[in-house]
């Protein structure tokens, strides 16, 4: 209980640090902000834009007061306005998250259901022919760019085969099949990569497990092979699988935004690449600060995982 | 250590090579346009073809790759010079120092990469002068982990502490001791850093966030295509092979200098699992005394392949009965682990049992079907083993680990196989057995494991316990312990005990029987008290005089060293460090010679001892 | 007795739950323990694991701070030199590890490994140092061309051999050998036990050595201090508490050790239970727990540590009647 205390205080302090750099990163770059974001190609821009576009931002006051007003406007979950359209951040993120969040959770889900299955098979026949063909492929798979497998989905499967369509979203509410088809190919195309990584990370793992002592005691006590790769070898596999998962969440995050931007998703990338174009600071702010707690959170929830997969870490 | 892998090696240099000459052989101007043979497809001078504003592509392929490498190669060069020095000092100065450097560290790693990447492009405006700071604090944090992680595990080591008991200062230290033993993770960190910054660069030029066109870049080049992919799918796979080939390389480089630097590379294919194919039936057995629990004759096991020759076990025959203690002992890599456990028929992975028979009740335990051994194990043969740290599962209840050897062997309830466990726990004289059940390992002390062991490994009445060191990693009191324990199991029990060892005082403490094992064979058996009081094979003799005791002469000690399998000397395998050898020791290797009633010796000279 | 090299008086050390955020368990690994060193005197320390034994060698070295008690080397006090007059002291004295495969950098030939304590002082000028590796490795029983070997080339035994090449290189006066035979089998470990006897008696070092088992230290060893949970139990002359044993828990120790003769046998004193945790130790006399002849007064308060008959013998327990 303690440690779950201590830990949940670390991610709330993280988040707050999060929360600081990205207003404070405004004014942490050399220059008048307002005139970085409104230079374009080097010539210098109306000094009335400029002034328009400080007073909207708010960076005529002193500075400790613009911070203490972003974060009491976070904490109310209000992120400012876009500049593009004067609508509010906020909402336009709260359509958008749940279908980011969907197309991780779809592609993770795949990843760790073929990846760790595979590993699994290809560790216990180690050296045998699945094993050299399932390792070959890994490798290529992390080998490719999420965005390069997207652009070439589409060109086979969309464009050349015509099986599904090029991109784009239906609600599910809507047409729960087309949802479905449609969120198939860009979280495939996500999956590619992280199931190639959890493959590897299971099969070493459960090779290294397998040489340990109390593996062998395990099989001196008599315990059948499914019992001994479930409950001595897998079962302690999957602290390391869960320690690479972690360490992929942030690469796993990323390629959701290129894989959006490809398929045309409209999760929180299509804002966020929109927003950078337009060099819309306080879009990106708000984009950039809610993946970034939302990373936060899942690394908490990996700790937790953790926690209740090793009884080592539970008592410090 | 294994080579440096050179094909990726080489790959990855012409790749290098390719974007370095780039401006060098020749290629068409990367950004001269050709609006008239837009989408143009490959001709002579334009061998990949032309693009949508009919620049060629070949160049542009070329170019690009000069971009592309130049930034990430620059961004993993600056982060892995300033990450290395900021894990370096953090981990080895620690304090304050640590919280500076590697803890800031960790708030960088809460913006995934490339979301870190578009706030700065928001601010600096994209552009390659952006991208290599960008690229350079995304990876400043890993390469500072794995220096601080690769100095906490270097700084434990005693030749850290011996290099400051020599005087020598910290920066001596960090340069001359650190920084050499963590050099090869940094070196795989760094061209794995490298690959992920081609990816990433290539993603921000695709979304038309890193490199400004009309400059080349590969992901430029494949944001562009898609566009025109209808029509010209050939320009969209160039960049996208030239990427893909590009990481793959990277990648397999990556990989090849792990495995370089790996310590135990053999680990990654060799496992036990092959071990479930048995070997077919062999000798019929030998007709043995009823009492016999345990009949083990002619065992020699192979390291490897048999055919080449590697024995670590060669012609051991022994006999443990009922309610007898048989001691094996040797010094370390003599064969005394490989030799019980390849007679249970538990050989671990990458040997093989090459001859020999290992009765029980009349059947060949080198012989049962994995199924039937498998009915065996754990019911009438049992082990403990010497580090009772790991030899448990670290992630189950050490009462769930107890029942689930009774319930493998035995049809009883959960909840009754649980009520047996803690009375094997209340049997082995742990006190607060309830409590202490649903302990896990790490939470009870050397001497309580090795406890659990030993409930574990009784719970279902075995006739034959195997013990491999049990005692090596205790302290000398909870040793009497464990050794009073264990010599009360077999007074009520009628347990045979095979007891392994390297300590000839615990062997006289316990053992009735004991055989003398030396570079994978057995020099001498006999009852204990006849061999301590007279020993008939030098080895035996020498082992007597090296143990410290607490009255008469000082321990001599045995000059040389063991042999290792498969370069054994060609006669006696004691002969090079034997103080009774003659010339014909080095020619006949000597059989061994049944000397008295239950005892035998391998000393050509046994008579004259 | 001759003159006194090192003295450490009233010696404690604590270490701290360690991170920001557990302070205050504080682990009592050493406390109020005393040992003096004369030139070339060897003094074997006993104890269990976790009983303080190498924190004691590390803070003689001074690698560690106390937290109570000082060090005295030659006279001068270690906390207070300056750093430049610590810094010659670091020649003088010298450390043995108890694990060959750790205590010698995997990367560098054991030659430029032995060579540092040259270099690092200045004691050989540089054109002779290869002379002087040689001499060295040949003082240990290796031969001069293994200097350019890396230590995976070498046996466990030739390891240590090379540990204590090391720890001579500077000339030292005073050398802790912290369980260097611990790790080694039975038939080496009687000729790295030879070799330092050796050395000792021909370069007159001053010795601890650190060990878990009373009979080994017997041929090195002039006198001999049993730890139990960081506090001293009893000491003397080797002869006189390997004969004699005062204090319950030595006893307890020597007649658990497993002896090679059946007649020789003492008869066995098992001990019940385990240790208790150093983070919290018993009240009053920290062996009580495990103590067959503990009673209602050892509770009270930690015994003195008191002369008995021997000379120099002494022994921390209440009851003079169990002798
Ligand atoms: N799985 C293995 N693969 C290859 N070689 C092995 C394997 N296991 C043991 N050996 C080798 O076989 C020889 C005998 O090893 P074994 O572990 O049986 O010795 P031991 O007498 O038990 O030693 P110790 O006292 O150190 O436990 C050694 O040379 C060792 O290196
Ligand atoms: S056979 Fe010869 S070399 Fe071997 S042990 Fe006997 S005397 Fe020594
Ligand atoms: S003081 Fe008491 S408890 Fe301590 S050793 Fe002596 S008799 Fe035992
Ligand atoms: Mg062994």
């Amino acid at each position: 209980m303690e440690w779950f205390a201590k830990r949940l205080g670390i991610s709330v302090l993280l988040v707050w640090i999060v929360a600081s750099i990205v207003f404070l990163a405004i004014h942490l770059v050399p220059g008048d902000p307002a005139e970085l974001l409104l230079s374009q190609g080097g010539a210098a821009p109306d000094p009335a834009i400029v002034e328009d576009l400080r007073d909207q931002l708010g960076l005529n006051r002193p500075v400790l007061e613009q911070y203490l007003h972003s974060m009491a406007n976070l904490l109310r979950g209000d992120l400012g306005n876009s500049l593009m359209d004067g609508a509010p951040i906020a909402g336009e993120i709260a359509t958008r998250l749940p279908r980011t969040l969907e197309l991780i959770g779809a592609a993770a889900l795949i990843s760790v259901l073929i990846g760790v299955s595979t590993g699994t098979l290809a560790a216990v026949a180690a050296g045998g022919p699945f094993d050299r063909v399932a390792s070959a492929l890994a490798g290529l798979g992390l080998s490719v760019p999420v965005f390069v497998i997207g652009t070439l989905a589409i060109l086979g499967f969309a464009q050349t085969l015509r099986w599904v369509p090029a991109g784009g979203f239906v609600a599910f509410s809507q047409d729960p099949v087309q949802h479905l088809i449609m969120l198939a190919m860009p979280a495939g195309t996500i999956a590619v990569g992280l199931s190639s990584t959890l493959f590897r990370v299971t099969r070493s793992a459960v090779l290294e497990v397998t040489m340990r002592d109390h593996v062998r005691t395990a099989r001196s006590k008599g315990l059948s092979f499914r019992r001994i790769l479930t409950r001595h070898i897998l079962r302690n596999a999957l602290i390391p699988v869960v320690t690479v998962l972690a360490l992929n969440l942030g690469t796993l995050l990323g390629g959701t935004v290129l894989v959006e931007y490809v398929f045309n998703w409209p999760g929180l990338s299509g804002l966020l690449v929109d927003a950078v174009n337009a060099r819309d600071y306080p879009a990106v702010v708000g984009v950039v600060l809610v993946i970034s707690i939302l990373f936060v959170t899942l690394n908490f929830v990996v700790d937790m995982l953790y926690a209740v997969l090793d009884p080592r870490v539970r008592h410090g | 250590m294994r080579r440096l892998p050179w094909v990726s090696a080489g790959a990855v240099g012409l790749i290098i090579l390719a974007a370095v000459l780039a401006p060098h052989i020749g290629l068409a101007d990367p950004v001269g346009m050709d609006v008239a043979h837009r989408l143009a497809g490959p001709s002579p001078t334009h061998p990949l073809g032309q693009d949508e504003y009919g620049r060629d592509v070949l160049s542009r392929l070329l170019w690009g790759a000069r971009t592309s490498l130049g930034i990430a190669f620059a961004a993993a060069a600056i982060s892995c010079v300033i990450g290395t020095i900021l894990g370096v000092v953090g981990g080895y100065v620690r304090g304050i120092a640590e919280l500076l450097t590697v803890r800031s560290m960790d708030v960088v790693l809460c913006f995934p990469p490339l979301l870190l990447a578009l706030l700065v492009v928001t601010l600096l405006g994209p552009g390659a002068s952006t991208l290599v700071p960008v690229l350079v604090i995304v990876y400043l944090p890993s390469f500072t982990r794995v220096a601080y992680a690769g100095v906490l595990s270097v700084r434990g080591h005693e030749y850290v502490t011996a290099m400051k008991v020599l005087g020598a200062g910290r920066l001596r230290i960090m340069t001359r001791t650190i920084l050499p033993n963590i050099a090869g993770p940094i070196l795989v960190q760094f061209s794995l850093a490298a690959a992920s910054a081609v990816v990433l660069e290539s993603g921000l030029s695709f979304l038309g966030l890193g490199v400004v066109p009309p400059a080349p870049s590969w992901g430029l080049m494949i944001g562009a295509a898609r566009g025109t992919m209808v029509q010209a799918p050939l320009l969209l796979l160039w960049p996208c092979l030239a990427l893909t080939v590009t990481i793959l390389a990277m990648n397999a480089l990556c990989d090849g200098l792990r495995d370089m630097l790996d310590p135990h590379p053999a680990a990654r294919r060799v496992s036990w699992f092959s071990r479930f194919r048995r070997r077919a039936p062999t000798a019929p057995l030998a007709r043995v005394e009823p009492d016999t629990v345990l009949d083990v004759r002619g065992l020699s096991v192979a390291i490897g392949d048999p055919a080449e020759g590697r024995y670590a076990v060669r012609d051991v025959s022994f006999q443990v009965k009922a309610g007898e203690t048989l001691a094996i002992v040797g010094e370390s890599g003599s064969g005394k682990s490989l030799m019980s456990l390849s007679a249970i028929g538990m050989a671990p992975a990458g040997v093989e049992v090459a001859a020999g028979t290992s009765g029980m009740d009349g059947a060949d335990l080198l012989a049962l079907a994995p199924g039937e051994l498998r009915k065996l194990l754990g019911d009438r043969i049992a082990m403990i083993f010497q580090d009772p740290g790991s030899s448990l599962n670290p992630v189950h209840r050490v009462g769930a680990q107890i029942a689930e050897a009774i319930r493998a062997h035995r049809p009883v309830s959960a909840a009754e196989a649980r009520e047996r466990a803690v009375a094997m726990l209340r049997n082995v004289g742990i006190p607060d057995p309830e409590r202490r059940a649903r302990a896990y390992p790490h939470e009870l002390s050397g001497g309580m494991r090795q406890r659990v062991m030993i409930a574990m490994a009784i719970a279902n009445g075995p006739r034959l316990l195997i013990a491999d060191e049990p005692t090596t990693a205790l302290d000398v009191t909870i040793q009497a312990q464990v050794l009073d324990l264990l010599a009360a199991l077999k007074r009520d029990g009628g347990l045979a005990l095979l007891f392994i060892t390297h300590s000839l005082p615990v062997v006289a403490e316990i053992a009735d029987r004991v055989a003398v094992m030396y570079a994978g064979e057995i020099l001498e058996e006999g009852p204990t008290a006849e061999i301590f009081a007279k020993p008939r094979h030098p080895y035996t003799a020498a082992l007597l005089r090296s143990a410290p005791q607490d009255d008469g002469p000082a321990p001599e000690g045995i000059s040389g060293t063991v042999p290792v399998p498969g370069d054994l000397p060609a006669g006696c395998v004691f002969a090079p460090r034997c103080d009774k050898r003659i010339e014909i020791c080095d020619e006949t290797r000597p059989s061994l010679f049944r000397i008295g009633p239950g005892r035998s010796s391998r000393c050509l000279r046994w008579a004259s001892l | 007795m001759s003159e006194c090299l090192i003295r450490g008086e009233g010696m404690s050390r604590s270490f701290h739950g360690g991170g920001f955020f557990r302070r205050g368990r504080s682990i009592q690994a050493v406390s109020d323990v005393s040992i003096s060193l004369s030139r070339g005197e060897a003094v074997g320390l006993v104890g269990e694991s976790g009983s303080g034994k190498s924190t004691i060698g590390r803070l003689m070295l001074g690698l560690m701070p106390l937290s109570g008690g000082r060090i005295l080397f030659d006279g001068d006090d270690l906390a207070v030199l300056d750093e430049k007059r610590r810094g010659a002291l670091r020649r003088r004295m010298q450390m043995v590890f108890q694990d060959p495969y750790s205590s010698l950098d995997p990367r560098r030939t054991v030659g430029s490994q032995v060579e540092d304590g040259l270099s690092i002082h200045g004691i050989v000028p540089r054109g002779e140092r290869g002379a002087r590796v040689a001499e060295l490795l040949a003082q240990v029983g290796l031969e001069p061309h293994h200097a350019a070997r890396t230590p995976h080339q070498f046996s466990g035994g030739q390891r240590q051999r090379v540990a204590i090449a090391r720890a001579l290189a500077t000339n030292p006066d005073f050398l802790v050998a912290d369980e260097p035979v611990s790790a080694l089998d039975v038939s080496v470990q009687a000729q790295v036990m030879a070799l330092l006897a050796d050395l000792r008696s021909r370069l007159g070092l001053a010795m601890l050595f650190i060990s878990h088992d009373l009979p080994v230290v017997r041929h090195l060893c002039d006198r001999v201090v049993v730890l139990y949970l960081g506090r001293v139990m009893e000491e003397g002359p080797v002869s006189e508490v390997l004969r004699a044993p005062h204090h319950p828990y030595t006893r307890a120790l020597l007649s658990a050790a497993p002896s090679l003769h059946a007649e020789s046998r003492r008869e066995r004193v098992v001990l019940r239970g385990e240790p208790p945790s150093p983070a919290n130790p018993p009240s009053g006399c920290v062996f009580r727990t495990r103590c067959p002849h503990a009673i209602e007064a050892c509770a009270a308060q930690p015994p003195p540590l008191e002369p008995r008959e021997a000379p120099g013998h002494r022994v921390a327990c209440i009851r003079h009647d169990i002798g």
